[in-house]
């Protein structure tokens, strides 16, 4: 039977929200032991345990902090050691916990980890070959340095707005433009550290297997960012460029859009990249005078009437199902596609047949039974790569942790969770009020709901 | 001292255009020794992308190719003529990884598939970058950066409720891609050093950008809900809104309270009492959007966003390219390292993502010129006498 990749590593995991839980639950996919270090008090918990939801069928129920979907997907197959970090002995414990880690991820500011004696140089002098990732906005050096950050702020910060926004269309002889900038959703950045992180981590692994020496990643979310948005900052360099948005369009194919098809809300994308596919595409909208147009009849000159394009292929669009677009234009090798939602991958079948879902079954006193999970965008051959189970329950893991592999005598665990120092219930808990999906989708925070998602799921073997 | 985590992993790339070349510079970047090969002629369809430095096209001018390639050396090699098969056995055999972009049925033609690299090489680690990935109804579908991003789920959720879904630019399908790639290949090798064991790495681009799905995944399979793009209704904060220069991204996250953010920006009518809490600021959402765009007309975005990082809030502003490249953090943070390309000139390069404890990031080599070196690696590396490679170079396969 094959192994995982990082069996026997340890992760010691401070970090909290979205970006660095997310790389330490892939970690644990590829087979580390990933310790959470949670807190029972509420207002210093991780907020996606109590402030993200969403709960199963929107009822946050009495262990509401268990039940988050996105703390869910976010922190699966990790264990958790809840610790009070305001004591010493909890500081202490993690010292020794470190002492028999391999790699500590956080995401505190600089002020904080050196409150708390956690810091990278305290933490490697009871760890010499410590791997540490200290994840914040925009790095440990520099002025920004103790600048909090948030993604959503982060992302047009780093540039990403100003290669991303609407065009508005020609009118009276004015070209497209392009003047506003846009998000791209998501939180991406938090995506971008989260791989970034799980590189250097195993890059640094590696180094450690040979050389015993350990590391400290600085890892500055901002900066990250713009090594994505390279090409754009080297146009700059060489040409002084500052933006390029251009909406759906692309400067070297045409027809290239998102056009509306037949229902509420359903798009498809089409990319025609050359003289042949835009042949193939006027075939199949049953157009074929349009291919021997002479202003459609070489990508240059499509390029210069999009406008138009884009009218003639939403005509046609409109009239199908977003699926209907993508295998009749895929079957002549021209490359389109459905504009999926969460509920189009959820039953997409070759995303299903590709398992990027993966199941996991919940303890019951989650009332979460048995639920589907994003796992990765890549498959190993012959290693074990998978989800190792859900999320963990506040504390489930204390025992195992100060006892199995600390070696604390139950004396000595008695007395921590007599002084508060650990324990598995939430103080300061209050079961949130949210707003009933009606209001939710008032608001706009959601377009729509399905009261039978469960058969719809169901049909589609995710659920 | 360099950056030598990856030191002697020999990485072949074998391209095209941007995510496997990307998935190579990362591991360039952390020291592996990556040989680009490129087919003879026009080398990688990624030289022929603009825009070009000095906005000249010149094939070995074109900035993509320059940022994705910097950190290797290259070499001209047909690996599908007869002649270049056996230079191509002689390059597998010393490769650690090969990595490439192409499309089954190309990858297939050229001789890549996994079977055929592993009966040469058993211990490779052999990373394919596809749309779909190498299984699946939708193996042999054709995609690009925009076709990804819709199918990923990503785009439903990028721009305003009210329009259609927007692309998000710079090819981010393919870059996104490419760093999964180089997490996955790096995790097979780590593997490696304990099992000895070479594998095959299946990339989805569309799967890899589905991952970003953590809210609205969930929101479906917990309460069959859909999330949407950004409403426009909202209250202005978390959105990017107009100051007197550009855009700011006004921010109530961050823990302090809100008077703090309504001193900040500065109106005395923001502060309220009904918008000190979120249920207020949902409710008021309308009135507060109003306020907030007349406060923020008073602002340039750099001294608001100095203003808010020096009271612990987290606004963020629109940046175009000439703000980061002159940006004051980066520079101190040593980012931008200059480099003096033969073709395209000097310029400053973006750097690395994270900053490493063991050394800077350091610039080994500026991207190839097509074939640059062909004597180095295959004379002195394995050894081809200067007749032999006149004749491949005869040959057409060099």
């Amino acid at each position: 039977m094959a192994s995982a990749p990082l069996a026997g590593i340890r992760v010691v995991d401070l970090s909290r929200v979205f970006a660095m839980p997310f790389a330490a639950s892939y970690l644990a996919d590829m087979g580390a032991e990933v310790i959470k270090i949670d807190t029972c008090d509420t207002r210093f918990m991780d907020t996606t345990r109590i402030l993200n939801g969403p709960y199963p069928d929107n009822e946050p129920g009495e262990l509401y902090w268990e039940q988050g979907g996105t703390f869910q997907t976010l922190n699966r197959g990790k264990r958790s050691l809840t610790l009070d970090l305001r004591s010493e002995a909890a500081i202490e414990i993690l010292k020794n916990l470190v002492r028999l880690s391999d790699v500590v991820m956080e995401n505190f500011t600089p002020r904080v980890m050196q409150r708390f004696g956690l810091d990278y140089a305290s933490l490697k002098s009871v760890k010499p070959n410590l791997i540490m990732v200290s994840n914040t906005g925009y790095g440990h050096s520099g002025p920004w340095s103790n600048f909090g950050a948030m993604a959503s702020a982060l992302e047009p910060t780093h540039g990403s707005g100003a290669f991303t926004g609407y065009l508005t269309p020609e009118t009276n002889g004015q070209p497209a433009s392009a003047e506003v900038p846009n998000k791209i959703g998501n939180s991406y950045t938090d995506f971008l550290a989260s791989l970034t992180a799980q590189l250097a981590v195993l890059a640094s692994l590696m180094h450690r297997a040979r050389t015993g020496r350990g590391m400290w990643i600085d890892l500055a979310m901002y900066q990250v960012g713009v090594s994505f948005l390279g090409e754009g900052v080297l146009d700059y360099a060489f040409n002084k460029r500052r933006t390029r948005r251009m909406g759906n369009r692309d400067d070297g194919m045409a027809p290239h859009g998102c056009y509306p098809c037949h229902g509420e809300d359903e798009w498809a994308v089409i990319a025609v990249r050359n003289d042949a596919e835009w042949k193939s595409l006027c075939r199949v909208m049953e157009q074929p005078s349009l291919a021997t147009e002479h202003r459609f009849g070489n990508t240059e000159s499509r390029l210069r009437h999009q406008g138009e394009l884009d009218d003639i292929v939403s005509r046609w669009t409109s009239t199908l199902g977003q699926y209907e677009v993508m295998e009749s234009l895929q079957a002549v090798g021209v490359p389109a596609g459905p504009v999926l939602n969460a509920k189009g991958l959820l039953t997409d079948p070759h995303i299903k047949a590709r398992g990027l879902f993966e199941r996991v079954e919940h303890p019951p006193e989650t009332g979460l039974g048995h639920r589907a999970y994003l796992g990765r965008g890549w498959k190993l051959s012959d290693s074990e790569v998978r989800m190792g189970g859900p999320a963990p329950i506040l504390g489930e893991a204390n025992e195992y942790v100060l006892g199995e592999v600390m070696g604390l005598d139950d004396a000595a665990t008695r007395s921590l969770r007599e002084a508060g120092a650990i324990g598995e219930t939430a103080a300061g808990a209050r079961v949130p009020e949210v707003p009933s999906l009606e209001r939710q989708v008032e608001l706009g925070w959601t377009v729509s709901y399905d009261p039978d998602f469960q058969r719809i799921l169901r049909d589609s073997g995710q659920a | 001292m360099a950056l030598g985590l990856l030191e002697g992993i020999r990485v072949l790339d074998m391209g095209p255009e941007i995510a496997a070349p990307f998935c190579a510079r990362l591991l360039a970047d952390y020291g592996a020794d990556v040989v680009k090969v490129e087919p003879p002629g026009e080398g990688d369809p990624a030289r022929l992308t603009g825009p070009f430095a000095g906005d000249e096209p010149h094939p070995e001018k074109s900035i993509p190719f320059l940022y994705l390639n910097t950190n290797k050396r290259g070499v001209t090699l047909d690996i599908s003529c007869e002649s270049g098969r056996e230079v191509w056995s002689g390059l597998l055999r010393e490769a650690d990884v090969v990595v490439h972009g192409f499309s089954p049925q190309e990858a297939e033609s050229l001789g890549l598939d996994y079977d055929l690299l592993a009966q040469v090489n058993p211990g490779v680690v052999a990373t394919s970058i596809t749309a779909f990935g190498l299984t699946g109804p939708y193996r042999d579908f054709s995609a690009t950066d925009i076709v990804i991003c819709a199918m990923s789920g990503l785009m439903y959720h990028s721009g305003d409720s009210d329009r259609e879904p927007l692309r998000n630019s710079l090819n981010q399908s393919l870059y996104v891609a490419g760093a999964n790639s180089a997490v996955a290949t790096v995790a097979a090798l780590f593997h490696r050093m304990s099992t000895g064991i070479g594998q095959q790495v299946d990339v989805s681009a569309v799967e890899c950008l589905s991952t970003h799905l953590v809210q609205a995944v969930p929101f479906y399979d917990y309460m069959g809900a859909i999330k949407g793009r950004r409403p426009v209704r909202g209250s202005g904060f978390e959105e990017l809104m107009p100051a007197r220069d550009g855009y700011v991204v006004p921010s109530v996250q961050g823990s302090q309270p809100w008077s703090t953010v309504a001193e900040l920006i500065g109106l005395e009518a923001l502060q309220q009492e009904k918008f000190e809490s979120g249920a207020g600021r949902v409710e008021h959402g309308e009135e507060l959007k109003a306020l907030l765009i007349e406060g923020l007309a008073t602002w340039d975005r750099k001294p608001l966003f100095q203003a808010s990082g020096e009271r612990r809030l987290v606004f963020g502003m629109a940046q175009d390219a000439g703000d980061l490249f002159d940006c004051p953090q980066l520079r101190e943070r040593g980012f931008y390292v200059e480099v003096d390309h033969p073709a395209a000139g000097v310029a400053k390069y973006p750097g690395m993502g994270p900053t490493l404890s063991e050394g800077p990031f350091e610039v080994r080599y500026p991207a190839p010129l097509l074939g640059q070196h062909n004597r180095e690696v295959y004379g002195e590396e394995l050894g081809y006498s200067k007749g032999q490679l006149t004749a491949l170079k005869e040959s057409g396969a060099i």
